[in-house]
This record gives structure tokens, sequence and C-alpha cells, in this order.
């Protein structure tokens, strides 16, 4: 276990999946830095709050969820990113590997279970 | 088409509407100077050849009247004609006439020089015409009137300046510039041979060769005076005279070869009534000489089609000429042709009235084929509408019903990780089937649009498509390059319902799909190794595919055997 609490940033548009998501990170023992709505948003709040992991909708109102995960991987210092969409990550082929992400999880097996391994 | 008519006198326009009246006044006026010439002792040679060259630039003007658009040449012809006689006043023994006839001397050379270069609609070719036009009658009137003022002849009432050195001179400046003339003149008329094509050739050639053949011999004559200073013997002046007879000979040739033609042009016409393998446009275009010809028919709402259906629109810009085709009141077609055809309108009055036979029939097919058409358009735009319309209602799914879904199924889990055993277990099953429901929705949802195929195109989604399918499925060869939505959703439709039907009926052990784009097509093959028996049911889904495959201009084909194995493929135009 690490001293200090891990930060988490979740960008989705969807509001009902962002309060259930905080509540999970929570209730798990993750801290969250911050929530955000769109891509442009997620950019700016990954560089004001420094995170330790985004938590990353594929698909937002102003861009693509795997723009955004290529854009902050560029920074080795920079958060881990976990993509997340209701769809599967068979959905969509070899983008997730290729977008820098450490990991896939699909929203509705979300836990704090699932969400460790991934970042393990 | 008739241009220029402004620019002719009205006493020369009344005499070209009644050409006939140019007739006597020619043949009064050769024979008094060819009496007067033979009174006053000129070699009968050069009388006879200049009396007929004369008589034979009238009539051929005569014989042209039928032309609208040679107006302008004819007046030409017919002025050329009276001018040789105006030159010849020369050989009248009064003063005043001699010197009229010295001054017009060579003035019917420079106008057969404007109709040679102005042929056939009066207009110069080019700029170079234009000078070679105007120092050609700058040598003849300027050079006579300056021969006329220096004259050592008794004869001459306009001399000012008697001097036959001055005389000398400006004869063979006038003879050198003459020269020059003519040899301008018969460059521009081998290059214009050489670069007219079709219709336009064939109705100038008989002309222009003529100009050719007739120029050299009097280059010869204006040569020798230019070089010598003296006036040539009266077998070159009378030979080169009766060269320039080709003149008026190519003109009376090129209407007779379109009278001949006209004949062969009956011959195909009746060629028009046997359709045979070429189109009714191909047969106009051979019975009318002109291979750039058009048709274009005409719909009951107005508008002009080509013969497969496409739309068509009647230029309006010079250099191309509209001819209406119409049964009774009705226009039926209208033929886009060579200006030049105008100049024989007993030959396209012909065609037009045989063609009117087969016309009406060529055009219903043209109308069925343009309403083929629309329909060819309508149909793909009512696919287009589905797809976008599936491509909605999959984004609904995922952002309304499906969000909410997910919300509720990580709740769930956390509320079994918060309760007791006993209900821990009621909420996972809860939350189980709830993610095996959310995953059919999933499913769903991939068939109506899938999002992947969309994303990243035709081969990742076939990838895909292929772990999903419950059976080993190899994929060979790719799409390639982005195709348009509608290609890419085809193929992967089609692609989906043969794998479920493989796995469904077939009891196959595997199956293969092949990709293939070639020559602006792509082919999607998918096979597997079943019992085969499968066939395109009207109802079935295949049906309902090669609808939407049709409506990409594409063919759907099903291969089965009773002895086993099932190809289903489809070949989709692709543009690249």
């Amino acid at each position: 276990m690490r001293a200090m609490p891990i930060r988490v940033l979740i960008v989705d548009d969807h509001p009902e999946f962002r309060a259930v998501a905080r509540e999970l990170l929570e209730e798990a023992g993750y801290v969250v830095s911050g929530e955000a709505a769109g891509a442009v948003e997620a950019i700016a709040a990954a560089a004001a709050q420094a995170p330790d992991v985004v938590l990353l909708d594929v698909v937002l109102p102003d861009g693509n969820g795997f723009d955004v995960a290529a854009h902050l991987s560029r920074d080795p210092s920079g958060p881990a990113v976990v993509m997340v969409s209701s769809r599967e990550a068979e959905d969509y082929g070899r983008r997730v590997a290729g977008c820098g992400a450490a990991g896939f999880v699909s929203k509705s097996r979300l836990s704090a279970a699932t969400l460790a391994s991934v970042l393990a | 088409m008739i241009s220029r008519a402004t620019l002719v006198s009205p006493s020369a326009r009344s005499l070209l509407r009644d050409p006939v009246l140019v007739l006597p006044l020619s043949v009064a006026a050769g024979l008094g100077l060819g009496w007067e010439g033979r009174r006053t002792g000129v070699p009968a040679s050069l009388v006879a050849v200049d009396v007929a060259l004369s008589w034979g630039l009238v009539a051929a003007s005569v014989i042209a009247s039928g032309r609208a658009r040679w107006r302008r040449p004819r007046l030409l012809l017919a002025l050329a004609g009276m001018l040789v006689l105006a030159g010849d006043l020369e050989w009248c023994g009064s003063a005043g006439l001699w010197t009229v006839g010295l001054v017009l001397q060579l003035v019917w050379l420079a106008v057969i020089v404007q109709l040679m270069l102005t042929f056939p609609d009066g207009r110069s070719w080019s700029r170079l015409a234009v000078i070679t036009i105007a120092a050609g009658y700058l040598a003849a009137l300027v050079g006579g009137l300056a021969s006329a003022l220096v004259s050592t002849d008794s004869r001459d009432a306009l001399s000012i300046l008697s001097s036959q050195s001055a005389e000398d001179t400006i004869g063979r400046i006038r003879a050198g510039l003459g020269f020059a003339v003519l040899l301008s003149t018969i460059g521009l008329v081998v290059w214009r041979l050489a670069s007219s094509r079709g219709a336009t050739r064939r109705a100038q050639a008989p002309l222009l060769i003529g100009a050719v053949l007739a120029f050299p011999l009097t280059m010869v004559w204006l040569g020798h005076q230019a070089l010598t200073g003296q006036d040539p013997s009266t077998v070159l002046t009378a030979a080169s005279s009766a060269l320039i007879g080709l003149i008026p000979l190519g003109f009376v040739t090129a209407i007779g070869w379109s009278r001949l033609r006209r004949t062969q042009a009956s011959d195909l016409v009746v060629e028009l009534r046997t359709a045979g393998e070429r189109t009714l446009r191909d047969r106009l275009s051979r019975a009318l000489g002109d291979p750039t010809l058009q048709l274009a028919y005409r719909l009951d709402d107005g508008r002009y089609v080509d013969e497969s259906g496409r739309p068509a629109v009647l230029p309006e810009r010079p250099g191309r000429a509209v001819t209406l085709l119409s049964a009774g009141d009705e226009v039926l077609a209208a033929l886009v042709h060579d200006p030049v055809l105008l100049d024989e309108p007993a030959l396209v009055e012909s065609v037009r009235a045989t063609a009117g036979l087969v016309l009406e029939n060529e055009r219903l097919a043209a109308e069925v084929r343009a309403q083929l058409a629309e329909v060819r358009a309508s149909r793909a735009r009512l696919v287009a509408a589905g797809d976008e319309e599936r491509r909605r209602i999959e984004r609904d799914l995922h952002d309304g019903a499906q969000q909410r879904l997910v919300a509720v199924c990580v709740t769930l889990g956390m509320a079994a990780g918060r309760a007791d055993p006993a209900l821990a277990d009621m909420l996972r099953r809860a939350q189980d089937d709830l993610e095996e429901a959310l995953g059919e929705l999933r499913a769903l949802a991939r068939g109506i649009h899938p999002t992947l195929l969309q994303e990243e195109g035709l081969d990742a989604a076939l990838e895909a498509l292929a772990r999903r399918v419950p059976l080993p499925v190899s994929i060979e060869g790719s799409a390639g390059s982005r195709l348009t939505p509608a290609i890419e959703l085809a193929a992967y439709f089609l692609t989906t319902e043969a794998l479920t039907n493989t796995v469904k009926h077939a009891g196959a052990s595997s199956a293969m799909v092949c990709l293939e784009r070639s020559n602006g097509k792509l082919k999607v093959t998918v096979s597997d190794d079943g019992v085969g028996g499968a066939e395109l049911a009207p109802s079935g889904g295949l049906s309902g595919l090669r609808d939407r495959v049709e409506a990409l201009d594409g063919t759907l084909s099903v291969q089965s055997s009773q002895a086993g194995g099932t190809t289903v493929s489809a070949e989709l135009p692709c543009g690249s």
C-alpha cells in the first residue's frame, strides 16, 4: 500500500456514470481529484490537477478518448490512463492497444478489483 | 449563323438575293469587252481566258445561291468576276476607261485572296489573314493608282509624272508585294486544310485545294514581273488566269459533293430504320459525317437526356449548332452538331425526315432509362438514409439506455460489497444478469451499426467479427484504403449475414472471408465447408442484402451445392 492515496480524474460526458464512479472510487480508498465532461476539459484538468490515474471514456462530445489518451501518454511522468466504455474493447479494435493507455475496462465491470488489476 | 449580313451594301444585297441579275450583266460586259479587245488587237487567248474566268466566277456565285452561310463568299465571287472585266477596260480605246482598267487591273486577285481567307462565314481566319488581305488590297489598289500616276502611256488620263523608271519601280514593288500576299495565302490555306477535321474539312477541301493549285502560276507571273520589271509573256498571263478558274471550280465541286453525299446519306438513312448494334447517335453521326454529333432526347417535362438517360444540356456557345427534330408540333430530340452541317440543309433535312420514324421509340427508351437512373439514385438515397438512421439509433442506445444500465450495474456491484452474504449473493446474481443483458444490447447495437466499422474501416471490423463467431474464420486479402460508408456497410452486413447462416445452418468446421479490391471493384467472398444447399430465399436475410448491394450497382450471388460448401459473394463498384 502507498502512503499517499491514489488521485483519479474522471472523464465522462454522462453525469450519472461520473457520480457512480466517484462513489465507487472513494469507497475503495481513491481520491477523486476532479471530473471532466469533454476532451479539451480533460486535458486542461489533467495538467492542472496532475492526477495519478485518468479514468477516460472513449466517446466524448468534443473528441475521441483515444486521442486524449495518446496526448496524456506522451508525458512519461504523466498519469496512467484507464479507458472505459459501455462498449467492449473489441468494438474498438487495435486502437485500444495503440493509444498508450494502461488498460481498458468495460463500464459495467468497473469495480475496485478490476481497476486495481489494470493498474497493477 | 448568317453573319455580317449588315456589312453588305443594300444594292449588293439585292443583287445577291437575285443573283440571276448579275449573270446577264456579266455576259453582256464580257461580250462587249471581248469584242472591244479583239478590235484593239488583244490576243484572242487573253480575251477568251479573262471572259471565261469572269463568267466562271459569276456562275459559281449563282450556283451557290442555295447556301445561306456562303452569302459572303458568293458576293466576293461575283465581285471578283466583275472586277476581272473591270481590269480589262484597258482593252478599250477610250483613255478614261483605259485608266480605270489600269487602276483596277489586279483588284480581282485581292478580292479572291479575301474570299479564301474569310471562307466560309466572312470572318478572317487569323490576324495574319487580316494582314495578308490588307496587303493584297494595298498592292492592287494603291499600286494600281501609283502606276497610273507615273505611267508613260499616252492613254493614261491620271499621269502627272510620266517616268519610265518610276513606273518600273512601282510595278516591281507591286508585283513583289503581290507575290508575298499569295505566298502567305497559300501557307494559310495549307494550314487550314491540315488543321480542319470532319465535316469542316469535307465542306471546304475542294475550294482550299483549288486555291493551293491555282495560285502558284500567278506567283510565277508576279515573280517574273518583280524580278525583270517586264510584263510576262501572253502565254504565261493567259495560263495563270486560266488556272485561277480552279477556285470557282472548287466552289462548284464542293456543292456537287454535298449533293452526291445526300444520295449516299439516303442509303445510310435507310440503315437508320434497320436498327443494328450501333446506337441511333452513331448512325446519325455517320449519315451526317459529323463525329462530334450529339443526340439529346427531350422528355415530357422539357429536360433533355442522352441515350443512356443522363441529363444533357443544349449548348449555346458558337461553334456548335442545334437542330431540333420534331414530329408535328412536338420536339422529340435535338441534334447538337458542327455548324458546317448547316451548309448542307437538304442533307440534314433528309436525315431529319427519316430519323423521325425511329426517334419516338428511341426517345421513349431514353426516357425509361432516365427514369431508371432516377429510381436507382433514389434507391441509393433510401439506403443511405436508412444507414444514417441506424447510426443515430446505435448512438441513442449508447448514450441513453446503455449508460443508465451500466450505472445500475456498477451500483449493484457496490451494494453487493456492502451487503450481508445472503443479500450480496442475490445482488451479484442480479448484476450478472444485467451484465448479460448489456452484452445482448451491445450485440444488438453492433448489428444496427458497428462503431468499429465507422471508426476503423472494413478490415478491422471484419477481424473483430471473425473473433466473435464461434467457429474458426480466416480472413484473406484486404479492403485497402477506406471506402464510402455505404460500401463498407454493405460488405460488413453481407459477411455478418453469411457467417450467421454458416453458424446456424451449415454445420461447418471453418469459414473463410476473402476481400479483393481491383479494377474499381471490391469483391467480398464468404465461403464455408458446411453441408451446402443454401439458396437466396425471397424473404431471407440474404435477399434483403441483395437489395442493398444492388442499390450500390453491385451484384450478389450464392453458390451452394447439395454436395457441400456454400459461397456467398458480392461485387461492389467502389470507384478506385
